[in-house]
């Protein structure tokens, strides 16, 4: 139906001959992180009539974000950053479906959903939330532009998976460095540090709205003709000087290079049922088959000096995310002789005895079966 | 038997910038480090390498024989994390 204040905003937009407003009003994009990068491409995307914005956080609003986060006022402080950002994003366009995710994207975020979005933009603060979203995009064929900032630099990174299978990821020129600070946060193979510091790192509006700004245009895919590769842009926000650099595949890169295929994604009810267990498919019986774990779990739980513990029942077949490493000391004889097993590697017949009728507490179970890469979704697919 | 290699390497910034002869069994971590300890650049930031001759990115343990010609620009990028 023609709606004559639509067409009168967007009007300017009509006068650019490579911009397409149909192409960007139908555009469905998630903004993981809603901090000072988040508030400039929620900004950008809105203005530019981006039909559906997701914002997901889980981080509320402090005092010290309002130098550097356009949607957000004094008034916010304490507030949900997702749920103040979409607020301010919908008063920028009624026109625009903005929505707010509270909470971690590792926990609001299944691979059907992700699947409905065009692009995913990263705006987090952190190498670990980046591997994950990357992983997810990579397996759900979803493009991912990544975008992080210094108080100097803003860099900005587009990955098309959805355009190429042999699109470059994050992690194809990831150094060993970032790796060793994602395990610094955690112990024991899985359980998260105490005492462990962020790393803070100060940053301007200034670094961000130029991040958020190349981020929206490359998520829109802004301009012509989009490039099929994986591609950086660096600039220099003092300067003004910059680069675009090609990222290629990296043979046996640690993202990528887990599977030669974008893996099949089967949904499935995540319930065990050992009874269905004899099958077999491929010649392999269905409890034999391996699969990997979108999360580690702890396995076993047992004091190296008292044994078996009670306490086993609280930690056993739960995420050792939700742990840090505190119950490595015996409730019993308090040192801290736990031994803990972590792993996210299993059989199903293992997973059907440690869940029967239940479901495992994981996003997705990755497994090769006759060749072929199949991710199980074991997470329902969320009503649109 | 490995080959020297002449080449120039820079920061982002490119306040620093120094010529090279390198072993051609060189990776680009070990340029990484190199230019981390020679020009005292922040040590709790992450550093990507970029062949800004050819325009490409260099993975981290790439061999730079294959990757690298003389005379070829590389450039030490930080990677930014922050959000």
């Amino acid at each position: 139906m023609h709606d004559p204040q639509r067409t009168q905003r967007y009007r300017r937009h009509d006068l650019i001959d490579w911009f397409s407003q149909e192409q960007v009003s139908a555009a469905r994009v998630a903004v993981i992180g809603a901090g000072a990068v988040g508030n400039e491409v929620v900004k950008n995307l809105a203005l530019l009539g981006c039909g559906t914005i997701d914002v997901f956080d889980f981080d509320v609003v402090e005092l010290h974000n309002l130098t550097r986060s356009v949607l957000l006022r004094e008034s916010d402080a304490g507030r949900n950053k997702a749920e103040a950002v979409a607020e301010r994003a919908r008063d920028l366009d009624p026109h625009v479906t903005v929505r707010a995710v509270p909470g971690d994207f590792w926990d609001t975020m299944s691979l059907g959903r992700l699947r409905q979005y065009d692009c995913a933009i990263a705006a987090v603060d952190n190498f670990e939330a980046r591997l994950r979203l990357n992983q997810l995009c990579l397996i759900a064929r979803v493009n991912l532009v990544n975008a992080g900032l210094d108080s100097r630099w803003a860099a900005v990174e587009s990955f098309p998976f959805a355009a190429s299978e042999d699109a470059a990821c994050y992690e194809c020129t990831l150094p060993e460095s970032a790796y060793a600070r994602v395990a610094e946060r955690y112990s024991c193979g899985g359980l998260r540090r105490r005492a462990g510091r962020e790393r803070l790192i100060p940053t301007t509006a200034v670094t961000a709205s130029v991040a958020g700004a190349l981020a929206a245009s490359m998520a829109l895919r802004l301009g012509g003709e989009a490039p099929q590769g994986a591609q950086r842009r660096l600039l220099d926000t003092i300067g003004g000087t910059g680069s675009t650099v090609e990222i290629e595949r990296r043979e046996g890169c640690p993202g990528c290079g887990t599977f030669a295929r974008a893996p099949r994604i089967v949904s499935t009810r995540n319930r065990w049922s050992p009874q269905r267990d004899d099958r077999s498919v491929a010649g392999t019986e269905i409890g034999e088959q391996v699969v990997q774990l979108s999360d580690p779990l702890i396995a076993g739980y047992e004091c190296a000096a008292c044994g078996p513990l009670e306490a086993a029942a609280r930690y056993v077949n739960r995420r050792a995310a939700e742990f840090d490493d505190a119950i490595a000391t015996c409730p019993k004889c308090a040192a801290p002789a736990v031994r803990i097993e972590i792993r996210d590697t299993f059989t199903v017949g293992e997973l059907t005895a440690r869940f029967p009728g239940r479901p495992v507490p994981a996003k997705f179970a990755l497994a090769e079966i006759n060749g072929d890469a199949i991710c199980f979704d074991l997470e329902e697919t969320p009503a649109k | 038997m490995t080959q020297s290699l002449k080449l120039y390497v820079r920061t982002a910034d490119q306040t620093r910038r120094a010529e090279l002869d390198l072993d051609g069994a060189s990776t680009g971590a070990d340029i990484i480090q190199a230019a981390v300890d020679n020009w005292a650049l922040p040590a709790d930031t992450d550093y990507t390498l970029v062949n800004t001759t050819t325009g490409r990115a260099l993975a981290p343990g790439e061999d730079l024989a294959r990757s690298v010609r003389p005379g070829d620009v590389l450039e030490v990028q930080p990677v930014l994390v922050a959000g």
